[in-house]
């Protein structure tokens, strides 16, 4: 029989030295914004039952969950998301806190993509939930903290897109179609696929079928809304179109305005979300890095009702890009100290005083005086302390 | 200030053709393209306009991981590999169709038993049946797949159907049409959107001279 045992899983891999510190100095910048701004850390299990994933508000597609049985035959999963699992979470355990409820999470999701497609299987992911509190200030809060995430992976190009999934929601209800023509329209605006839109919005005289159409071409800058206002500009939708447009305005105070942008074609296929929905992209990767919205009926699916608005970041898509642009110093674990010694509890015993200092240290092993100089000298170690066999300690600067 | 550059990904063969007709058509110097030898990276000068050649499916893969903006490919190749891309216009050249096709004479649809469909494009043939919830066995076949219901292994065909004349040739005939393909033109989620200026001028121009 074949062994794996080489081999890390499809869609998984070891990350080493620059790729594992990426990771960590991207995960570190996003939590500290998040703390600093009073956000609470919460972990979840990385298995969770399935039916956490399976509502009317939130269905994950069975074929993208890694699952597995419990001991009594029940159906687990992998997290796909961690936003579920923290609805489940505030709904049995945090429902009774003062609202709003500022969480924050750094955790990996699993998701099964198609074979040989390239993608990860794994994905640590920052991000942050806000449960109740009013809701247009939590929205400019969200937003204004998914745009310090996204600016703190990136020193080059990036944008943070806006848009508002009510708008397609109130648009598809008065058009007249069934439910799977729906997804059809929902899915053919998500993937801007222009010709399929043609192919099944023919009604010209349909106000909603017009709207629609044109809804996947309505992206860019704030000339959008001037352009929206053709295809809606009263009821519901006009009303929505106001809100999206004020909000827009409001953060251009807050956020540098070219790197706004709307796109009021964007629904996305997690339909739990019900209000403003954003992305952030950055030069370098080929997928949103971040991702977020407003979610007002999931937690009544959990039982508790409360409106809630969150975001995540990929953190592995950021540090790929990370390593690729930044200096590569910045990943270098620079050593203070380096201690040679042929008594190894001496050495340990100095180290341990070193350390308590905050210095960083390295025990050299090999025999000769020689090689620990050549080593320290190699290294950019600037200083060299001999230990002999009694313990008498001699320094040297390299 | 938005990056300029643009790299375009076009299908090996017919496609990759008529899409450089297109792109003359515009106005682009399009003699390196025309010129390329054995060369897969090619590029329009003046345009900050960088061409590549691959594989159909290969297209939607690199455009899919963005190292590519933009990229011209069949509908089949989109149908059957699928992919998180935005597919923003019908070039209509490339015209043809998925049928599923029979030995002269058969009604497909006949009798109680599963039927056996050999077919290159497993994943167009299974959507086909499942969203008319019928139950077939689908055997992938590499190369002509008209040999299968010939020789036994299949009660029909899902293939690519140009002018029918190997159908004909071989005894067979369209039962069913599945889906019209002609080539289309896709894009990258993220370029459209940190490139947008500039990807909408190409897209308005390839559009403009499209007819």
């Amino acid at each position: 029989m074949k062994r794996n045992d080489l081999l890390t899983p499809e869609g998984t891999r070891d990350y080493l030295f620059r790729e594992a510190a990426a990771k960590r100095i991207i995960s570190r910048r996003i939590t500290d914004i998040f703390e600093s701004f009073g956000y609470s850390d919460v972990i979840t299990p990385g298995i969770e039952f399935y039916d956490v994933f399976n509502g009317n508000e939130r269905s994950f597609p069975q074929e993208s969950m890694y699952k597995l049985v419990d001991g009594k035959n029940r159906l687990m999963v992998l997290r796909p998301d961690s936003t579920l699992p923290i609805a489940r979470l505030y709904a049995t355990r945090l429902y009774k806190e003062q609202l709003p409820l500022k969480l924050f999470y750094n955790q990996s999701i699993f998701l099964v993509n198609p074979k040989d497609s390239g993608r990860d299987d794994e994905i640590s992911q920052c991000g942050l939930e806000i449960i109740g509190g009013n809701e247009e200030s939590m929205d400019y809060e969200a937003l204004y903290l998914g745009y310090q995430a996204l600016k703190s992976c990136s020193n080059k190009g990036f944008r943070f897109e806006i848009g508002d999934s009510g708008i397609f929601r109130e648009l598809i209800s008065q058009y007249d179609c069934d439910e799977q023509q729906a997804e059809l329209i929902r899915n053919g605006i998500e993937t801007k696929n222009y010709p399929l839109l043609d192919s099944i919005l023919t009604d010209s005289d349909d106000n909603a079928a017009k709207a629609l159409k044109a809804l996947p071409h309505l992206f860019g800058g704030m000339e959008v809304f001037d352009e929206a206002q053709r295809y809606f500009n009263s009821g519901e939708l006009g009303s929505k179109l106001l809100r999206l447009k004020r909000i827009c305005e409001d953060l251009s105070k807050i956020i540098p305005p070219d790197i706004i942008r709307v796109d009021l074609g964007l629904v996305h296929k997690k339909s739990y979300y019900t209000g403003i929905i954003f992305r952030g992209y950055i030069e370098g990767y080929g997928q949103p890095i971040l991702s977020g919205g407003r979610y007002d009926n999931l937690l009544k699916e959990f039982g508790k009702d409360e409106k809630a608005v969150g975001f995540a970041v990929n953190v592995e898509a950021a540090a790929r890009v990370l390593i690729r642009t930044f200096d590569t110093e910045e990943f270098e674990q620079s050593t203070d100290v380096l201690v040679y010694s042929k008594n190894k509890i001496e050495a340990l015993k100095y180290c341990d005083e070193l350390y308590k200092d905050g210095l960083r240290v390295k025990i050299f092993e090999e025999e000769s005086l020689e090689k620990a100089l050549t080593f320290a000298r190699e290294n950019n170690i600037p200083k060299l302390v001999l230990i002999d066999e009694n313990g008498n300690v001699q320094s040297r600067e390299v | 200030m938005e990056n300029r550059k643009v790299r375009i990904a076009l299908t090996k063969g017919r496609i990759e053709n008529k899409s450089v007709d297109l792109l003359e058509k515009i106005g682009y110097d399009v003699t390196d393209l025309r010129e390329k030898g054995r060369r897969l990276i090619l590029s329009i000068p003046d345009e900050e306009i960088e061409v590549v050649l691959a594989k159909a499916a290969d297209v939607i893969t690199y455009v899919e991981h963005g190292v590519c903006d933009l990229g011209v490919v069949g509908k089949d190749t989109i149908m059957e590999h699928g992919g998180r891309f935005f597919e923003i216009a019908d070039l209509g050249f490339g015209k043809c169709k998925f049928a599923l096709a029979v030995k002269n004479g058969v009604n497909f649809y006949e009798g109680y038993g599963v039927k056996t469909v050999a077919t290159k494009y497993p994943e167009v043939t299974r959507t086909f049946f499942e969203a008319k919830g019928i139950d077939v066995d689908i055997v992938k076949i590499e190369g002509s797949v008209e040999l299968a219901p010939l020789v036994g292994l299949a009660d029909g065909i899902v293939d690519i159907v140009e002018t029918g004349t190997t159908l004909k040739e071989n005894g067979l005939e369209v039962y069913e049409d599945v889906a019209p393909i002609s080539a289309r033109l896709i894009a990258n989620t993220v370029s459209i959107k940190l490139k947008q200026e500039r990807i909408q001028e190409i897209v308005r121009l390839i559009e403009e001279n499209l007819k």
